[in-house]
């Protein structure tokens, strides 16, 4: 089928083109219309996933490959492939970078090009990520999405300096050894880092070689946690996202951290099919996020500080309906890396509002605001609601999902404590609430107005998509029904 | 083809509320009467699903979706009692509130959300299936967090977030259960439940929920502290919607269609005598208005739980009824204290007296609306309280019993004095006025229907009979 060659080659094509566009003009002509162009960029990705995601159901296909300027069927040759997987991931990518550069707008007033030159960058290799089909590929792609973000970090040198962002490139380094040492066992047991072929493959050496097993499996499952901020992998990620512009800490903790860690973990789950300590390291890694994330959220002073642990606790549901090893955990695992993508974008999208307007996120300085700012205000409520799993928000679905899929597979202990930590995650959003919008305005905020432009229709727009996934709910679910997943 | 009658009684209130924003903000009074009509529209609709009753064939809808989420509506005597109750003292309220909150800033959010309760409150006692009846469950508590927090100082705002995370914590144990309940039966639809026996740690788990809501001892705390809510959101909360809500699923699940292990008749009953003591008690000390009759609250949820819990049909449809003439009756009492209070400009009870030579249709309403929830014959609120007793004392619990006549006379005990010091004694605030006709009215027609629903018992007990014979 060809128009599914152009859909999927434009996926690595078109930031590839915009990135040469982005230089080669004029800087006064280019400043003016390429935030615009990543905006369509953004957009045009999300249709394609649509369009490749009904064009691969209605054939039947479980995957389709296909490649750049070489001939992939012969022996041997790497490939591409997307399957529904990558293209919900894709529509994800997508999705926030859309909000991402309706932020940018209003917060990248320097460096557009050399913004927006990383950002497509990323784009690439995120894209790339979930488009390959070997595990070399996935690290070189790997490799060019922690190196763009950690410059994107740096790129702007706010507030802690360089600090998160050193922080974020010692650590991502140290990903990277592990992840290709642990590539270097794997390729020992295996000879070929092709998915298919390894995860084959693995399955016949099972046994024979334990040790090397267990060192490649421990080396990759900690390269992953590092790079998705997992407790106790996640001391960058708070540095790193509060000192990063805020259009950059919406892709960061909206997409990046999922893309380069919890795709790696289903990469793993699936090269390590039946190995019992992958559910277990799953679960306890998951669980441990969910309350240390929680907890140290609860005593942030800082709002991105506080959203940023806030993500380090999200991350470990989608750890958990992972690790149940069914297909209804894994669904509750998509649905639950959308929904993040979605409240916590609104999050960030919400201190970008509230730095640009009342000139702080020190939470002990703002006060009283949602009266000023009635649509941050509320943008922000349906984000904690949707966080702490509270109906009829997209957040409680995900979690139910989860949550239901690990009693079925008889860790009801698991299941109990995430659950009930829900109320934690309740607790610092309440708190956040008070001291920013619930309550009364200080008078030095009495001139403060609400934000206009990009970044209200980003916060309008969040808010409508958290609504609408969790009201109309169960036609997604019947959705998932239809596909026979359920 | 009137099933649609039953989707108006939800939705009606649920999507309307969110028109009321955008309304206030150009013409206030315009949103005021939509809010009103939004509410009674809800409480005539439900009046509407009675005939069907009565025919035998109650109002039913019902939608598939995997994972044992198919969820419907069902407008049984149960649901409709419920709705009915909670509708009619909610469109009392409102109608109070136009007096009582006109100088308020955020009214836009404050009849939003009074009628998104209302919505919350309808989906939850017509849903089948547990998801869903967690999901109203939790808009209630979203609802509560804002409209106590209403006047948005330091103290509100810390007790609003008190009430969030009890009854959120609560609910989430008691969402653990529902799993729990799932992990057994492999559906959450109420429908397919229907006679099957749980495990007693669902119950447990359940009962956490159920507790927190009511304001059951030992998770009552936050209730007291919500006084700090506009009066007529109290009213709300004490009367036509929050705290009723625990109670209702207790009723709906475990008396109506799950069957629980013997011993909840005796531990459940034995809780709420405890609470229905100390709350009492805590009642007599209280020199703050509201926190007066928030303990009274408590105490009187106590009586409902017994009555439900007895396990015997006398005691189900004595706390069936019990449910009606406390809203009414309660709902009546803190629309009085919201005028007093309103007027004095203090909830100390210590500094008042003497204001019935200043208000004395306040002071009648307020005395019949004490009568009916002392449980005095012929207010209401006696033959709830009498059949309560009865119930439990058939079952041969005569200690149990015994507990809750002390509870009784504490009730007289501690609303007497209440009267006493507002109403009676020395003048201390001669210059104060009588209320608005509007909410003095409100307050009279609530303390008027609980004097005529005790009359005309047959009616509401008519109702409460079917669903006694229904579990």
């Amino acid at each position: 089928m060809p128009i599914l060659d152009y859909i999927t080659v434009s996926f690595l094509v078109i930031p590839l083109i915009i990135l040469v566009l982005n230089n080669l003009f004029s800087k006064q002509f280019v400043e003016r219309i390429n935030f615009k162009l990543v905006g369509v960029v953004a957009i045009l990705q999300m249709a394609l996933a649509v369009a490749g995601f009904s064009l691969l159901s209605a054939a039947h296909w479980e995957d389709y490959r296909f490649s750049l300027l070489w001939d992939w069927t012969m022996e041997e040759a790497g490939y591409f492939a997307v399957n529904s997987l990558s293209l919900v991931f894709l529509f994800c990518i997508g999705f926030v970078l859309l909000v991402a550069v309706l932020v940018a707008k209003a917060t990248v007033e320097q460096r557009k090009t050399a913004f927006v030159n990383l950002v497509l960058t990323l784009l690439l290799g995120m894209n790339g990520m979930v488009m390959v089909r070997d595990l070399f590929s996935l690290y070189v792609f790997l490799e060019i999405v922690g190196i763009s973000s950690f410059v994107l970090v740096a790129l702007f040198q706010l507030e802690t300096g360089l600090e998160g962002a050193f922080k974020y490139l010692v650590m991502s380094s140290l990903a990277t050894v592990f992840i290709l040492t642990g590539l270097a066992f794997v390729f020992m047991q295996t000879g070929s880092l092709q998915y298919a072929q390894a995860w084959a493959d693995w399955l016949s050496v099972q046994g024979t070689a334990q040790l090397y097993t267990y060192l490649a499996f421990i080396l990759l499952i900690s390269g992953f946690a590092l790079k998705t901020g997992v407790v106790p992998f996640h001391s960058w990620l708070p540095d790193a996202h509060q000192s990063a512009n805020t259009a950059v800490s919406i892709l960061l903790s909206g997409i990046v951290i999922k893309v380069a860690g919890i795709y790696g973990f289903i990469v793993l789950t699936k090269l390590f099919p039946g190995f019992p300590p992958v559910a277990l390291a799953l679960r306890i890694l998951g669980l441990l996020s969910i309350v240390v994330g929680a907890l140290f959220a609860l005593r942030q002073t800082h709002f991105k500080r506080l959203v940023a642990y806030s993500s380090v606790s999200q991350m470990g549901y989608i750890l958990l309906g992972l690790s149940s090893g069914t297909t209804l955990g894994f669904l509750g695992a998509m649905v639950h890396i959308f929904n993040h993508a979605t409240f916590k974008s609104t999050l960030f999208t919400n201190a970008a509002a509230l730095s640009a307007q009342a000139g702080t996120l020190e939470l002990g300085e703002l006060g009283g605001l949602e009266k000023k700012m009635p649509v941050t205000g509320f943008s922000s409520i349906t984000a904690f609601l949707s966080t702490a799993g509270i109906p009829p928000l997209a957040g409680f679905w995900s979690k139910l999902l989860i949550i239901m899929a690990l009693w079925k597979s008889e860790a009801e202990g698991f299941a109990a404590v995430a659950l009930l930590a829900s109320i934690l995650t309740a607790a610092y959003f309440l708190r956040l609430q008070k001291k920013v919008f619930f309550g009364q305005l200080p008078e030095k905020f009495g001139a403060v107005t609400e934000i206009g432009g990009s970044v209200k229709f980003a916060e309008l727009m969040l808010s409508a998509v958290n609504i609408a996934v969790g009201v109309g709910f169960p036609l997604i679910l019947l959705f998932f029904e239809g596909r026979g997943l359920l | 083809m009137e099933q649609y009658l039953l989707v108006i009684c939800i939705f009606l209130p649920l999507l309307g509320a969110f028109l009321l924003p955008a309304v206030g903000k150009r013409k206030a009074k315009l949103r005021n009467q939509m809010a009103l009509f939004l509410v009674a529209a809800t409480f005539l609709c439900s009046t509407f699903l009675l005939p069907a009753l009565h025919s035998g064939s109650p109002l039913f809808l019902h939608f598939e979706l995997p994972l044992g989420l198919s969820f419907g509506f069902y407008a049984d005597a149960l649901a409709v009692f419920m709705a009915l109750a909670a509708s009619l003292v909610a469109t009392v309220i409102v109608l109070y509130s136009f007096g009582y909150i006109k100088e308020e800033a955020d009214q836009n959010e404050y009849y939003m959300m009074v009628c998104l309760f209302i919505g919350a409150m309808m989906g939850l006692v017509f849903s089948t299936n547990l998801i869903f009846i967690y999901m109203f469950w939790e808009i209630s508590a979203i609802c509560c967090w804002r409209l106590i927090g209403f006047y948005r100082e330091a103290t509100t705002i810390r007790r609003a977030n008190k009430a969030f995370i009890i009854t959120v914590a609560g609910a989430l144990v008691m969402l653990l259960g529902f799993i729990g309940l799932y992990g057994e039966t492999g559906t959450f639809d109420l429908a397919a439940m229907k006679g099957i026996a749980i495990p007693s740690w669902v119950v447990v788990l359940v009962l956490f929920g159920i507790l927190s809501k009511s304001a059951t001892f030992p998770l009552h705390s936050w209730l007291p502290d919500a006084g700090v809510a506009p009066t007529p959101v109290s009213s709300l909360l004490h009367a036509a919607v929050l705290v009723k809500i625990g109670v209702y699923v207790y009723m709906r699940m475990f008396v109506a269609t799950l069957q629980i292990d013997e011993v909840f008749t005796v531990a459940v009953p034995a809780l709420a005598a405890v609470s229905a003591l100390v709350s009492a008690g805590a009642a007599l000390r209280a020199n703050d208005l509201k926190r007066v009759v928030a303990y009274s609250t408590i105490s009187q949820l106590a009586f409902i739980l017994l009555g439900l819990a007895s396990g015997n049909e006398i005691g189900v449809v004595g706390g069936m009824l019990y449910i009606l003439m406390h809203s009414v009756a309660k709902g009546g009492l803190f629309l009085c204290l919201g005028i007093v209070e309103h007027n004095v400009g203090t909830k100390d009870l210590t500094k008042m007296g003497g204001l019935y030579r200043t208000m004395p249709l306040t002071a009648i309403a307020f005395l019949f609306c004490a009568f009916s929830i002392m449980g005095i014959p012929p207010f209401g609120g006696f033959f709830a309280k009498y059949l309560v007793i009865a119930g439990i004392v058939a079952e041969g619990k005569v200690l149990l019993a015994s507990f809750f006549i002390i509870g009784a006379v504490l009730t007289v005990l501690y609303l007497t004095r209440l009267f006493v010091k507002v109403f009676l004694g020395e003048a201390t605030f001669p210059q104060v006025k009588e209320g608005t006709p509007l909410m003095v009215g409100s307050a009279l027609f609530l303390a008027v229907l609980s004097a005529v629903l005790g009359i005309g018992i047959r009616v509401p007990s008519g109702l409460a009979a079917l669903i006694g014979r229904g579990m």
